[in-house]
């Protein structure tokens, strides 16, 4: 019996390696693909608002906002009530999209590539870099994976070893240390329906 | 004499940076306290990852940020500016390669003092090809021809060997720094013959004499100021808290920096 057991782990240790190697590249196509899409809208021959629309869509799409909201809430999460913790997860995914998706509308480079992904606890980071059209030195962006029921969604860009949620964090959780919780939210609310009309890109 | 005394003065004020902040680390540092839920264990990768910010002088570092935020508003950014739009881009390449190779013999030291002898290589290589080859450093032939180095500063040199980076501190008209890093910025500035130079390298006879040190410092500024005009724009547009925004990105990049 012990024999047996023993051969079949031996027997799925090789499966085990190929379901993570496998894993990889899925994260490797996955980032590259999300990349590609970008750029190719970015250079598209549209008008800059039909541009900024399709790409918030992407992004809205492939990142877990409801994660990133609990995350960049960090310790205030716990104190929050339940109706300031919705508020905020609700607030945050379209103030996520609206202030960083049309920032990539000007990412129309000439390359983008994954150079390597690696494991990072239950996270897989894909190292890429992205081609400026106007420029020969590659621009490097880490984007951190995770894998939400089967699906891959994208928690973090880190740009020169600058964690965008780490940053948030910090940031969020000293205004809410100033203003208090409330007061945070309205603040947060006033800047999503900026936005929204687009006054405040 | 001079010299000893000089380096006496600029060492005597590091030690007492480095010893000051360990001791208040000892005594004060509390790690911060990161509530996560727990059935979300992956948190726990990026809480082990987060910076420890320790700002025990935030009050005056806050009012030293908004000052350097005036400064900025109402002087620099506009010198930045200007720069940027006058100079023809080809120029300000040009003024950028020239400033950056200066810099380079105390980068190559600082990479050798951490034991990064083939990037120390790089940087010295990148030194003599674009002093040379590159016409005083205007032209970046090295790197055109793949000589890829990173820059190292003493602050890193001082966090490759474990110093923690100390208190954070805003420093009036430098920005974002932390007592580790501004110690060595002093040790960086005071040695190199483009800064205050206190061992006078090169004597006063040749084109490193002090009234071009103040040009050259200057033009350094206002470059690394005119690279940073979308961020800083950005930073100040989005940010719900813009001093702790540069405080987190600040301490993080240092972290990278070292870690490499």
């Amino acid at each position: 019996m012990k024999k047996l057991l023993t051969l079949a782990i031996f027997a799925l240790l090789p499966f085990q390696a190929f379901a993570q190697k496998a894993d990889k590249e899925q994260v490797q196509i996955f980032v590259e693909g999300v990349g590609g899409k970008i750029i190719s809208i970015a250079n598209e021959k549209v008008s800059e608002s039909k541009k900024k629309e399709k790409i918030i869509a992407i992004i809205d799409s492939v990142i877990d906002a409801d994660w990133i909201a609990h995350f960049v809430l960090g310790k205030n999460y716990k104190t929050a009530t339940d109706v300031q913790r919705n508020k905020f997860v609700k607030l945050y995914r379209d103030f996520m999209i609206n202030t960083y998706g049309p920032k990539f509308k000007n990412y129309n480079g000439r390359k983008f590539i994954v150079n390597e992904v690696v494991e990072q606890g239950s996270f897989s980071v894909a190292k890429a870099e992205f081609l400026p059209r106007d420029s020969n030195v590659p621009i490097s962006v880490d984007f951190r994976v995770k894998k939400r029921s089967d699906k891959l969604v994208i928690v973090d860009f880190i740009a020169e070893g600058i964690s965008l949620i780490e940053t948030q964090r910090s940031e969020f959780n000293s205004a809410i240390t100033q203003e208090g919780m409330d007061g945070f939210l309205v603040r947060l609310e006033e800047r999503v329906n900026k936005l929204k009309k687009g006054e405040a890109n | 004499m001079r010299k000893i005394f000089s380096l006496t003065i600029l060492f005597s004020l590091l030690a007492s940076h480095v010893l000051a902040q360990s001791e208040k680390i000892d005594k004060k540092y509390i790690k911060p306290q990161i509530i996560m839920p727990q059935e979300d264990i992956e948190f726990e990768d990026y809480v082990r990852r987060e910076p420890q910010i320790y700002d025990p002088y935030e009050k005056v570092n806050r009012k030293i940020y908004t000052f350097n935020d005036y400064f900025d508003r109402y002087f620099f950014e506009h010198v930045a500016r200007a720069y940027k739009g006058g100079v023809p881009s080809p120029v300000r390449r040009g003024i950028r390669n020239f400033v950056t190779n200066l810099g380079l013999p105390m980068s190559a030291i600082n990479s050798f003092a951490q034991g990064k002898v083939d990037n120390g290589l790089a940087t010295i290589s990148n030194f003599l090809i674009n002093s040379t080859v590159g016409v005083l450093g205007i032209f970046n032939v090295a790197g055109e021809k793949g000589i890829i180095y990173r820059g190292e500063d003493f602050g890193q040199t001082m966090g490759h060997y474990g110093v923690n980076s100390g208190p954070y501190l805003v420093v009036p008209f430098l920005g974002p720094s932390s007592s580790r890093d501004f110690g060595g910025w002093v040790f960086d500035k005071g040695i190199s013959p483009t800064g205050f130079n206190v061992l006078d390298i090169g004597n006063k006879e040749n084109f490193i004499q002090s009234e071009y040190r103040l040009g050259i410092n200057s033009l350094t500024a206002i470059d690394i100021r005119a690279s940073l005009l979308e961020i800083v724009d950005d930073v100040r547009r989005e940010s719900f808290d813009p001093y702790a925004t540069v405080r987190s990105a600040y301490l993080q990049k240092r972290i990278s920096e070292i870690q490499y």
